[in-house]
């Protein structure tokens, strides 16, 4: 009840408070449009880059100063340290890095933000900026009507710079109008007390904001108008740092465990940093003194000032606590343990991970592979074997010999309690995700449903060969128990190369020749099977009711064989060009 | 300049298709070329092996698939270049 009277209430005053005050007006709107900006900004990067970021988070990420460079340079070029923090988590969520890689990108990204301040300080307060705003915008929305992506993305980026710098010109204006009616520099306050209330101040805004790249504009131009004194803006800077850390546990509330675990890395990071810039912060003051002339930084241009201040304290932070990365991420993998999702359930879809093609793709092959190892633990079992046995280098028909006890598992059981959920959910995240990809994307999807499709197929069809398998294994023919561990071995055996195509780090022309040859093998062998069925009629060595169930399930075995081959290509050979190549597309 | 060839000279150079097409060539001339020397290596030790022999069989078996692989590769490529010059004709 009460939140219902508050929120509009709160609208009202902030209506009024708008509509009634012209400059405050002013600086919202300028603020307003930084963010629309920013969110342009975003977006257009998101397209633009076609994966090209997604790659390079993932690759140069190998060592903690390596993601510490990566996180600094990617998020200083698409200015969105909210952007890079989805990507990473949407990565360590499909286990593409360790978290160990994400939480140092997390640090460079930190030191990334305060690019924004360089921006808005030379770019935005020296030149005109509003005059090339324009120009921006206008071909921005040009590009935008485009058909081609290649179009379309940097003129997304267009605009969001449009708008960024018009939000700086109206902040910049609202500033200079109000310093004639009020001067907020009145209200400066010296002293660790005065450090302490404007932290507080800058916090409070970027909470409210949730921008600390928005909250830095503000400060910039308010400080570069001269409606606030230099040391209270250095506060409101570090302020802001901790305020973004706030939003970012805000965001993560409804965020996986990675999400969560890197939010609080980022917090750990944050107070750090904040807690040694509030102590040293008269001493970092005169490091900037120190550092401007060096860096040509005109001795009035306070702007430029802080702008250098925010970099330091953020690099000092990095410096502080990069050395104990494996200790914080020792610490945080104790944390949010008991999310971990049960059986049946998928392990590596999440919605964060939804909106990045890359990431997307990655985790929804992951969860078909794990989908595949579940199901392979039925099939196996159905079959009266073990996967020690399988994946062992015995020789096969001595393994099926000597494996001949039925094994209690109901394979309908499994499939109700086990594989159906995750067949579920894969499915419904793929059709969720598909419309975050391109044709090629939508192209991967589709195959990796039809991937998840045949590893449920495989399943019933192993129900029906369990059936007869066990039936006969009971009874004394020795022709048919033969017939039937011909079959198992045969299974065994694409299994068995299956598995050995996982752990192969050679070529994949070599994977989908292999593949290829198995296929081949698989479709002599029903051939060979079905004239031995034939001979054995003849011969009176088996009966008519046996040899119908076997020429049934010749065509089971033969069909599993044939679902594992094409899965195999779906999930283990990468390379589109090569992918084509093989019979999987021959697959009805 | 008149404003058709500047449009024509940006969509050339926003345009990644043929980038794509040629990109898509070069790897399947790799691939082909890697096939090819499997398939001649292949070829030498099918060459050494008795005919009767069960090794023999499996090697004649992955000599087929190699084969087939090259000749859906060179289709592969043959189309894509087709492609690329009706784009160009149209």
């Amino acid at each position: 009840m009460l939140n219902r009277i508050i929120g509009p209430l709160i609208f009202l005053v902030f209506a009024w408070f708008v509509v009634s005050n012209a400059d405050a007006r002013t600086i919202i709107a300028g603020v307003a449009i930084f963010l629309v900006g920013m969110h342009y900004m975003e977006n257009g990067f998101k397209l633009f880059s076609g994966g090209a970021l997604e790659t390079v988070l993932e690759r140069f990420t190998g060592t903690t100063p390596r993601a510490i460079a990566t996180g600094f340079v990617s998020t200083a070029v698409v200015q969105s340290s909210s952007l890079v923090s989805v990507i990473i988590i949407s990565f360590l969520s499909a286990e593409l890095v360790s978290l160990t890689q994400a939480v140092g990108v997390v640090f460079g990204s930190n030191i990334g933000t305060t690019a924004t301040a360089w921006l808005v300080s030379t770019f935005g307060l020296k030149i005109k900026i509003a005059h090339y705003a324009l120009p921006m915008l206008i071909f921005g929305v040009v590009m935008q009507f485009s058909r081609h992506l290649a179009y379309r993305a940097p003129g997304s980026v267009l605009i969001g710079l449009g708008f960024i710098f018009l939000g700086i010109a109206y902040m910049k204006d609202g500033f200079e109008t109000m310093k004639d009616g009020l001067d907020l520099a009145e209200y400066a306050m010296s002293g660790y007390a005065g450090i302490l209330v404007y932290i507080s101040l800058g916090a409070v805004a970027t909470v409210i904001i949730q921008s600390s790249s928005a909250t830095m504009a503000i400060i910039i131009t308010a400080l570069a108008t001269g409606q606030i004194d230099y040391i209270n803006a250095l506060a409101l800077a570090i302020g802001a740092n901790i305020g973004t850390t706030v939003t970012a546990a805000l965001g993560s509330l409804a965020s996986n465990r990675n999400g969560k675990r890197l939010a609080v890395a980022h917090f750990i990071f944050n107070l750090v940093t904040a807690l040694f810039a509030v102590v040293f912060i008269y001493q970092l003051r005169a490091l900037v003194d120190w550092l401007s002339p060096i860096l040509a930084i005109a001795d009035g241009d306070d702007a430029m000032r802080l702008a250098l201040f925010h970099t330091i304290f953020n690099v000092i932070g990095v410096l502080l606590v990069a050395p104990f990365t494996r200790t914080l991420v020792a610490y945080l993998e104790t944390l949010f343990c008991e999310e971990a999702k049960g059986r049946g359930r998928a392990k590596y879809l999440t919605s964060e991970v939804m909106e990045i093609p890359a990431a997307a793709l990655a985790a929804l092959r992951k969860e078909t592979i794990h989908l595949y190892d579940k199901s392979l633990e039925a099939i196996v079992h159905a079959m009266n074997l073990h996967r020690s046995q399988i994946f062992s280098d015995a020789v096969i028909e001595e393994v099926v010999e000597h494996a001949r006890a039925p094994i209690r598992i109901n394979i309908d059981e499994v499939y109700q309690n086990e594989l159906k959920q995750l067949y579920g959910e894969i499915l419904e995240y793929a059709s969720m995700t598909q419309s975050y990809m391109d044709q090629q994307g939508n192209h991967e999807i589709y195959e990796l449903k039809q991937a998840a499709r045949r590893i449920i197929e495989m399943v019933k069809d192993v129900r029906e060969l369990q059936k007869n398998l066990n039936y006969y294994a009971k009874g004394n023919n020795s022709f048919i128990i033969g017939q039937y561990n011909k079959l198992r071995a045969q299974l065994v055996g694409i299994l068995r190369m299956i598995e050995e195509l996982r752990e192969y780090e050679g070529d994949e022309e070599e994977v989908l020749t292999r593949i290829e040859v198995e296929r081949a093998n698989a479709r002599e062998f029903e051939i060979a099977m079905n004239r031995e069925v034939d001979a054995l009629i003849r011969e009176h060595k088996i009966d008519s009711r046996s040899a119908s169930s076997l020429i049934n399930d010749i065509g089971f075995a033969h069909s599993i064989g044939k679902k594992l081959l094409s899965c195999a290509v779906t999930l283990w050979v990468r390379d589109e060009e090569i992918k084509v190549l093989g019979d999987e597309y021959g697959y009805g | 300049m008149d404003t058709a060839k500047l449009v024509g000279k940006l969509e050339d150079f926003f345009d990644l298709s043929k980038k794509k097409q040629r990109k898509k060539h070069d790897k399947l001339s790799k691939i082909i070329g890697k096939l090819e020397e499997k398939k001649t290596s292949l070829e030498i030790e099918l060459a050494g092996r008795d005919a009767n022999g069960e090794r023999y069989h499996d090697l004649k078996q992955e000599l087929q698939v190699i084969s087939d692989l090259i000749g859906k590769a060179r289709q592969q490529d043959l189309a894509s270049r087709q492609g690329d010059s009706d784009e160009t004709a149209s």
